[in-house]
């Protein structure tokens, strides 16, 4: 004979204002099996707890039912405090007499109360016939793959090193420094950009712990979180290199195979410009002197002077034109690409600087300068650097003679404006680098409406995305500027240090099993998992289950001809027990 | 045992001391308010997504509260810091607006030290005792206009901030409680004296009327919690790290004075909007103006009330207002199908994941109105409010009679932060937010060796920004914390005969 106890909550108001939970207790005092039923005013709390604890070392309890709220809000609680007590964590279960009961049905105190005592009995039953369960313990390869050798991955790689754990850096270019490198400088900083990726990019090189494999890609994961398998290979040939193209180093003979085990993978594979051609109305690429912003950074670059491509001519009329194809869902992308307006303000201003008698236009929709020194930075560029800002679109670029012409409207005025330019710069939009959607794939990570990374939740898990073990950092995930990517990528690297803390990771063993007696290896349980955690075992030919992968969602249980196919703790036996009770 | 201190609960700090915790080291979290959640607490629902702030909040207060690596110190402020070790010894030392830009940055694998004190603030109720049960707040003849409610609702004497608070414990603010001020008045020894009415002079010890004590609380407690006697508690707590997550406040509307000076019950701040529409707040979601509970048809909504303002207000932007009130005016259009929803703005910055969408969905389908332009005056008229304003894109004056105006006011630095940035010897801004070492490749960083920045303290920001920051904070620590970690067990190797 079991001996449960069972604890009603009064919630407070919340449950003993709707449900007589003094009738609930005596109802249940009569239910074999039950060894003590009572009830206390808030059981989450401290003497609650205490109360439930106290019962099971006095009374030898076998079994907790706790009625109370959702198990979602507290069956952790109660199963840590009925652990302490000695009792097997899983042999108690939360009655939800509250969300489902009390509150549902404020108005009928009686019927509410008849339906508390059958959840609860229901729930005795299930307890009784529960098993104690250990949880599952799974390794973790303390190493993690970083894809991306912008200024995300670099710091994410670093962040991950330093705390001692090693990191494979893949990087599809032959150099580090991504979008970065192509900079002349930061908005802040006007000179000091390289400088400042320089000391990154040599930290990451010669650090001990980080080995960096450039002009490769990954081409094959396989695993789950703390147990991925990955296979790198470089481009086109499938044969592994280390970075600077020589044999692997000989202290890393990991790379002398093509998998590579990794517990964490970090996706920092930033962003491609919006190509110029895909943009009819302002050229599509054919005119030789309308460019993008990050073709003019590269004229910035060099220090020297500025001079436009077609004829090598000082430009004395320069127009800049934001949101060229952002913001546009018809023409371009329906997004903002958040730099742009930073990128044209710094643009302008250096081109102010650099060319004495210059003008610079900027056309733009809404200045979205939200940042540390931003606005005060646009408010410069404009004052200080006479950088001439008009509201409103650009239609239409063209070439006459040896100038562009710019057609566009000032909505302010309400006037159209035509300018003659030397040189026509366009912020194009931000789009997931080439390769994301395939990289999605082998990874098995989602993208979003507009290509990028899903973030598991776009508030509060911003550098998780929604598979487990692999993170986000940097415009991977969208458009982001420097100062952000690189505190994302610090983010990431936080979850990669959390999950390195432990040696081993645990997991809730509520989980599928099989009855291999039962099985038939029909396999229909490995083709409606939607976890990929069901295979048919070669030699045996049963079907088995990944406990690392198994969400418990039951379809598996559901789909089996046989019934071989069960979750731990809701056995088709115990369900019967459930309904039996309260019919 | 490493250590670090987290100071302030919102969401920046909440995340900051979960992924250290869940790292396996120690964090104590301290909180100037009873309970943790910050200003994230007060919201309805979040953009772009609209998920309700309370549900997807409350699984991470609970996470704390329960959590064994966390020490949850609520109600309490850290009063002081030393550093121990000899390399930034000068910390206690440094003089408030000292500006510190050349430090050098930290190299060494040693642990730095802090010495921090912490007073916990008297609650006047042994939270050691109290389960929370309720019965006090609900006996207490008391009533005071609520902080948390923006004004705009009321709580007891005894109270806790909000119905989902962790912990959830009561205090007694002993400004309003009957039993705390009449003993006030018969006192002649001033225990009872809350430190911060003395500071602010709104009690002393004399010439206060004797009023009849009360003391219901502690006859209906059901567990003998209610501890008038207690009093200010001081704590000290060795630490190897600290995280200033300290957040923000918005602009007070009595420095507005073209927008009623704080003067105008209907014109009211982006957070009390917040509670208007929070099915928790003063009006159970339901939207009603302040002044006579009435249904407002017609609400303006005005943004940069403040900021991108150097002559009256803030010179910098605010970054979160323009989706915020996107979200509003959207929430109050399906709250008030038959209501008008202005928006004044300067640019829309909708810079974000699903932003850009967001706005257009609230200007195209929830229909509304995008004004371009300022608000130069807002004047009641006829229990009305008249306001003026200018579209700039027709170039023509507008004057709307709202019911409601709602200012997007601007973000400033948590009260206090300054205080604590020189307490630390940190740089701060000329707005008083925390300066990091590098604005672009170090932000998380501050100039002082061990002390890091998260959180909305470090300039205005969003959730998903905060939260991600937040994470690289404690990366930080972590880095920090897990070489020094090797260092030591490279000693414990046979290195420490090395020390000379």
């Amino acid at each position: 004979m079991s001996k449960i106890g069972v604890f009603i909550c009064h919630c407070g108001h919340n449950i003993a204002g709707t449900v007589d939970v003094e009738a609930v207790a005596e109802a249940l005092r009569r239910v074999p099996g039950v060894a003590l039923a009572t009830t206390y005013k808030y059981c989450c709390s401290e003497p609650g707890q205490k109360l439930i604890r106290d019962s099971i070392q006095e009374q030898g309890l076998d079994g907790v039912v706790v009625a109370a709220c959702s198990p979602a809000m507290h069956e952790t609680t109660f199963r840590r405090a009925v652990a302490s007590a000695g009792l097997n964590p899983y042999l108690c279960e939360c009655a939800n007499i509250r969300e489902l009961c009390s509150w549902v049905h404020q108005g009928d105190p009686e019927q509410a109360t008849a339906k508390a005592i059958a959840i609860v009995q229901t729930i005795v039953e299930k307890v009784k016939r529960d098993e104690p369960l250990e949880m599952l313990k799974l390794p973790i390869t303390r190493r993690a793959l970083v894809i991306g050798g912008g200024i995300a991955g670099l710091q994410t790689a670093l962040d991950i090193a330093d705390a001692g754990y090693p990191v494979l850096l893949v990087e599809r270019s032959q150099r580090l420094g991504g979008k970065m490198a192509e900079l002349s400088g930061t908005y802040l900083n006007f000179e000091a950009a390289s400088d400042l990726l320089a000391q990154k990019i040599e930290a990451v090189t010669h650090h001990p712990r980080i080995e960096v494999l450039t002009e490769a890609e990954v081409v094959e994961v396989s695993g789950y979180v703390g147990n991925f398998n990955v296979r790198v290979g470089r481009l086109g040939t499938d044969k592994l290199v280390n970075w600077e193209g020589q044999a692997p180093s000989t202290n890393l003979p990991m790379y002398q195979s093509t998998e590579l085990a990794v517990g964490a993978i970090v996706v920092a594979t930033g962003y491609d410009r919006y190509p110029l051609s895909a943009l009819p109305e302002y050229g599509a690429g054919q005119i030789a002197d309308v460019i993008d912003t990050l073709a003019f950074e590269g004229m910035l670059a060099t220090g020297g002077e500025i001079r436009r491509p077609s004829d090598g001519k000082v430009p004395r009329e320069v127009v800049f034109v934001q949101c060229a194809g952002s913001r546009d869902p018809e023409h371009g992308v329906p997004y903002c690409s958040k730099i742009c307006c930073m990128v044209v303000a710094k643009q302008a201003t250096m081109y102010a600087r650099r060319v004495a008698g210059g003008q610079a236009y900027v056309f733009y929709m809404d200045i979205r300068s939200a940042g540390r020194g931003y606005e005060e930075y646009v408010d410069e560029a404009m004052q200080k650097h006479g950088v001439l800002y008009v509201r409103g679109k650009v239609s239409r670029l063209f070439p006459a003679d040896s100038k562009v012409m710019v057609w566009g409207v000032d909505t302010l005025s309400g006037r159209p404006i035509e300018v003659a330019a030397d040189l026509v710069v366009l912020a194009t939009p931000m789009v997931p680098s080439a390769g994301t959607a395939e990289l999605a794939q082998r990874l098995r990570a989602a993208t979003d409406a507009d290509g990028f990374f899903a973030e598991a939740h776009p508030k509060l898990r911003p550098v998780e995305s929604l598979t487990a073990g692999i993170y986000l950092a940097g415009a991977a995930q969208g458009p982001k500027d420097i100062p952000e990517a690189i505190a994302q990528a610090s983010g990431a690297a936080a979850k990669v240090l959390s999950l390195f803390s432990h040696e081993e990771m645990t997991q809730d063993p509520l989980v599928a099993y099989v009855i291999e007696e039962l099985c038939s290896a029909c396999g229909t349980c490995v083709e409606v998992c939607p976890y990929q955690a069901r295979s048919i075992h070669p030699v045996r030919n049963v079907a088995i289950v990944n406990a690392a992968l198994c969400q418990n969602c039951g379809a598996c249980v559901v789909a089996c001809p046989n019934k071989a196919s069960q979750v731990f703790n809701w056995k088709p036996e115990q369900f019967l027990a459930m309904v039996d009770a309260i019919f | 045992m490493r250590r670090a201190l987290v100071v302030g609960a919102g969401i920046a700090g909440i995340q900051v001391a979960l992924d250290i915790a869940n790292s396996g080291y120690e964090v104590v979290l301290v909180e100037r308010l009873p309970s943790i959640g910050g200003h994230m607490a007060q919201l309805s629902e979040t953009f772009p997504t609209l998920d309700c702030s309370q549900c997807i909040l409350t699984p991470r207060t609970v996470e704390v509260g329960h959590h064994p690596n966390i020490k949850l110190m609520t109600y309490s402020e850290v009063i002081s810091v030393e550093s121990v070790d000899g390399e930034s010894g000068k910390l206690g030392h440094r003089e408030a607006g000292e500006q510190v830009t050349n430090l050098p940055i930290y190299q060494s694998t040693n642990l730095p030290e802090f010495r921090v004190r912490i007073r916990r603030k008297a609650a006047y109720v042994d939270w050691n005792l109290c389960t929370g049960c309720g019965a006090c707040q609900e006996k207490c003849p008391t009533k005071v206009i609520s902080e948390f409610e923006r004004g705009m609702g009321q709580r007891k004497a005894i109270y806790v901030v909000s119905p989902q608070a962790v912990p959830n414990k009561p205090v007694i603010d002993a400004e309003h409680c009957l039993y705390l001020t009449s003993k006030q008045g018969n006192s002649t020894t001033g225990v009872a004296l809350h430190p911060a009415d003395i500071e602010a002079g709104r009690v002393s010890a004399v010439g206060k009327p004797r009023r009849p004590r009360c003391g219901l609380c502690a006859r209906v407690c059901p567990t003998g919690a209610i501890a008038f006697d207690q009093e200010d508690a001081l704590f000290e707590e060795r630490v190897n790290a600290i995280v200033l997550a300290t957040g923000y406040d918005l602009l007070s509307p009595t420095r507005l004075p073209e927008y009623g000076g704080g003067r105008l019950p209907d014109v009211i701040d982006g957070l009390a909007f917040e509670r208007l529409l929070s099915a928790s707040g003063p009006t159970a979601g339901k939207i009603r103006r302040p002044s006579d509970g009435a249904e407002p048809k017609e609400v303006v909504f005005v943004q940069c009330s403040g900021s991108r303002d150097p002559e009256r207000g803030v010179p910098y932007c605010s970054k979160i207002c323009c989706m915020y009130t996107a979200k509003h005016a959207m929430l109050y259009k399906h709250h008030v199908p038959d209501g008008h929803a202005y928006v004044f703005y300067i640019d829309v910055r909708a810079g974000g994941k699903g932003y850009e969408e967001f706005v257009n969905r609230a200007a195209e389908e929830a229909g509304v109105v995008y004004l371009r332009g300022k608000v130069s005056k807002i004047v009641p008229q006829d229990g009305r409010l008249v306001v003026w304003g200018a579209d700039t894109l027709s170039g023509q004056r507008v004057e709307i009679a709202a019911d409601l105006v709602v200012l997007a006011t601007a973000v400033l630095p948590a009260a206090g932060s300054e205080r604590l940035a020189a307490m630390l010897g940190l740089a701060s801004d000329g707005s008083g937010f925390y300066v990091p070492a590098n604005a672009e490749i170090r932000p998380v960083e501050s100039h002082v060796p061990g002390v890091f920045l998260a959180g909305a303290g470090l300039g205005p920001r969003d959730i998903p920004e905060t939260v991600a920051q937040a994470s690289g904070a404690a990366a930080k620590v972590l880095k920090l914390f897990a070489a020094a970690r090797r260092e030591g067990d490279e000693e414990s190797e046979g290195n420490t005969e090395v020390m000379e």
